[in-house]
């Protein structure tokens, strides 16, 4: 009965590496990076002449925002920054979730339990409020707008790897590792984490989604990137705000967001699921 | 049961206190403060603005005081509301985004479970297929994109409801802002049943269950439903969490008179002691949450209420 029933059978065809789903992203990336340098205008390029100018109007594919700023080339750049950021933060969180991670399972006994406490305190934090407190007192830059996000992200990156390095440690390779005289140092870096790197790549996968949803919450509420640079958030922000005239200026953007969201959340629950298995 | 309890509220009293702590120095730290306008004050009147509100004291000796205030439930007064203090404030916005969120917990949940539940008895149907889609979908949703997307959809297309604002609570006022901030975690809680029903199904004790004759659906319901739920508990927390800073974002979308309004606000013009006290306020919130989680937790399943 229910042969079909968990989620990673590969006959009902889950589970498989979410192909699809990274080359739509790649595409995204790809576009936001090489089309803006190609377009008569630039992001931030103000022009009262087409304020509001509709869908497909001679010049400007996307329509202008109010102050008559080429959509299509915010949307790119948006999208641009956002992926930027959300890339950075998230490879901020890979370092430090593994760095800890691999201390703590390596190390083992009291000193694991002691960090992985610390791990538990912090999950029951109000991470967004300890974001917005990071950017009120920091000033609001895009360096720390990332490093900010990639310092609370990083705790199940953290979780996984341990227990990874746990399973790893075990291992007869390793075991011949000690024999052979390695240092701890490089059985961690040279036999350990090169045997994380798969799931750790799948958690990355899934944690760029969930930065890019903070991100531009921040932008949203004016607390993340800030003018004359944009941001999905910033681009979803200023169309919901003439959405009732406009309501592609909210819905395009709105667009952009969730399919990098939803792809890269397929893209890594496929791959982890794979891993699993 | 009680002991885990306790052993909980001993590490939530800690938590808290850093939490404040924390977030007070981090405060103190910033660069620029609530004075500083358009024009500088001149030294007399900043030393005794200071002075007024216990700015010019040792940093310890500030948070010392703050604590042994907050626990009396004096967060301070605003800076920038100057007629109101932090408590007034917090007494105003709490009960609106209690409101909000609770009915967003309740109807995630029950939308949640429902459709996991509904997916998972049809397990590789095409049904299944279509609500797992749909729920992968929904958590990706970010409610800064749904909540405007309805008030276009709902209220200036259609005109079914509201655009936004409170009206004292009035029901129509609630629906769109509730739904939106409700969807991601329905979402999140269809998975979460569906994935442990399907775990569930597969136990000796559904098997055997099964074996006696009952009925598939007295096989769900006595038997499968209860260890099924246990991972969808234990995302309870995390879904308070959730719904507090998603709170944040449908406060501003529609209007509302909530904490997370107030948060936001206070946020931007550096009101120190109104951030102060909202955040110590959400810490508390979703400790609380956690609490109550882990009673359910041991509700659900009695291994958990063993020592």
């Amino acid at each position: 009965m229910n042969r079909r029933a968990t989620p990673d059978n590969p006959r009902t065809g889950r589970g498989r590496p979410g192909r699809i789903p990274l080359l739509i992203v790649a595409a995204i990336a790809l576009a936001a990076l090489v089309v803006p340098p190609l377009l008569p205008w630039t992001h931030s390029a103000i022009g009262w002449d087409a304020v509001r100018a509709p869908l497909f109007a001679p010049g400007h594919l996307l329509g202008t925002d109010t102050v008559g700023r080429d959509l299509l080339a915010r949307t790119l750049v948006g999208t641009r920054v956002t992926l930027a950021v959300a890339l950075a933060a998230a490879l901020v969180a890979l370092i430090i979730g593994t760095a800890w991670g691999a201390i703590a399972g390596w190390c083992g006994g009291r000193i694991d339990e002691a960090m992985m406490r610390i791990v538990d305190g912090l999950y029951a934090l109000p991470f967004m409020f300890v974001v917005i407190l990071l950017m009120v007192v920091f000033g609001r830059s895009i360096v720390l707008v990332f490093i900010g996000i990639g310092a609370v992200e990083w705790l199940t990156m953290a979780r996984v790897v341990r227990g990874q390095v746990i399973a790893l440690k075990e291992r007869p390779f390793v075991t011949a590792a000690e024999a052979a005289g390695a240092s701890p140092v490089r059985i961690l870096t040279g036999h350990i984490l090169p045997n994380v790197a798969g799931v750790a790549l799948a958690y990355l996968l899934l944690t760029v989604p969930q930065v890019v949803m903070v991100e531009s919450f921040l932008s949203f509420l004016g607390l993340g990137v800030q003018e004359p640079l944009t941001s999905l958030g910033i681009l979803v922000k200023e169309g919901a705000d003439d959405m009732d005239l406009q309501p592609h200026a909210l819905l395009i953007p709105g667009g952009v967001l969730v399919l990098v969201i939803v792809c890269l959340t397929i893209a890594g629950e496929r791959l982890r699921d794979r891993l699993a298995r | 049961m009680r002991a885990l309890l306790f052993r909980r509220l001993l590490t939530a009293i800690p938590t808290l206190l850093c939490v404040v702590v924390l977030s007070f120095v981090l405060m103190r730290l910033a660069p620029g403060g609530p004075f500083d306008g358009e024009r500088a004050l001149d030294e007399e009147t900043r030393a005794a603005l200071d002075a007024a509100y216990g700015l010019d004291l040792p940093l310890g000796e500030q948070i010392i005081l703050y604590i042994g205030r907050i626990v009396r439930g004096d967060f301070g007064p605003s800076l920038v509301y100057r007629d109101f203090t932090v408590s007034e404030l917090i007494a105003q916005g709490l009960p609106v985004s209690l409101t909000i969120g609770g009915l967003a917990l309740l109807l995630s949940c029950a939308l949640g479970i429902g459709g996991g539940l509904w997916a998972a008895v049809r397990a590789g149907r095409w049904q299944d297929e279509a609500v797992m889609g749909a729920a992968t979908l929904l958590t990706a949703l970010p409610v800064f994109v749904t909540g405007p997307l309805f008030v276009l959809i709902f209220a200036l297309g259609l005109g079914w409801l509201p655009v936004s604002g409170w009206e004292a609570g009035s029901p129509s006022h609630l629906v769109l802002p509730v739904v939106a901030l409700a969807l991601p975690f329905a979402g999140a809680i269809a998975k979460l049943t569906r994935a442990g029903l399907a775990k569930a199904l597969n136990e000796d004790h559904v098997r055997t269950a099964r074996a006696r004759g009952l009925a598939e659906s007295q096989v769900i319901a006595r038997h499968a439903l209860r260890p099924a739920l246990v991972p969808v508990a234990s995302y309870l927390g995390p879904a308070a969490a959730g719904l507090l800073t998603g709170a944040v974002i449908i406060e501003t979308v529609f209007a509302l008179p909530g904490l997370g309004r107030y948060f936001v606000q206070g946020a931007l013009n550096r009101d120190y002691p109104l951030v102060l006290g909202v955040v110590t306020l959400y810490a508390g919130l979703i400790i609380l949450f956690n609490l109550v989680a882990d009673l359910i937790y041991g509700w659900l399943d009695p291994r958990m209420r063993a020592e």
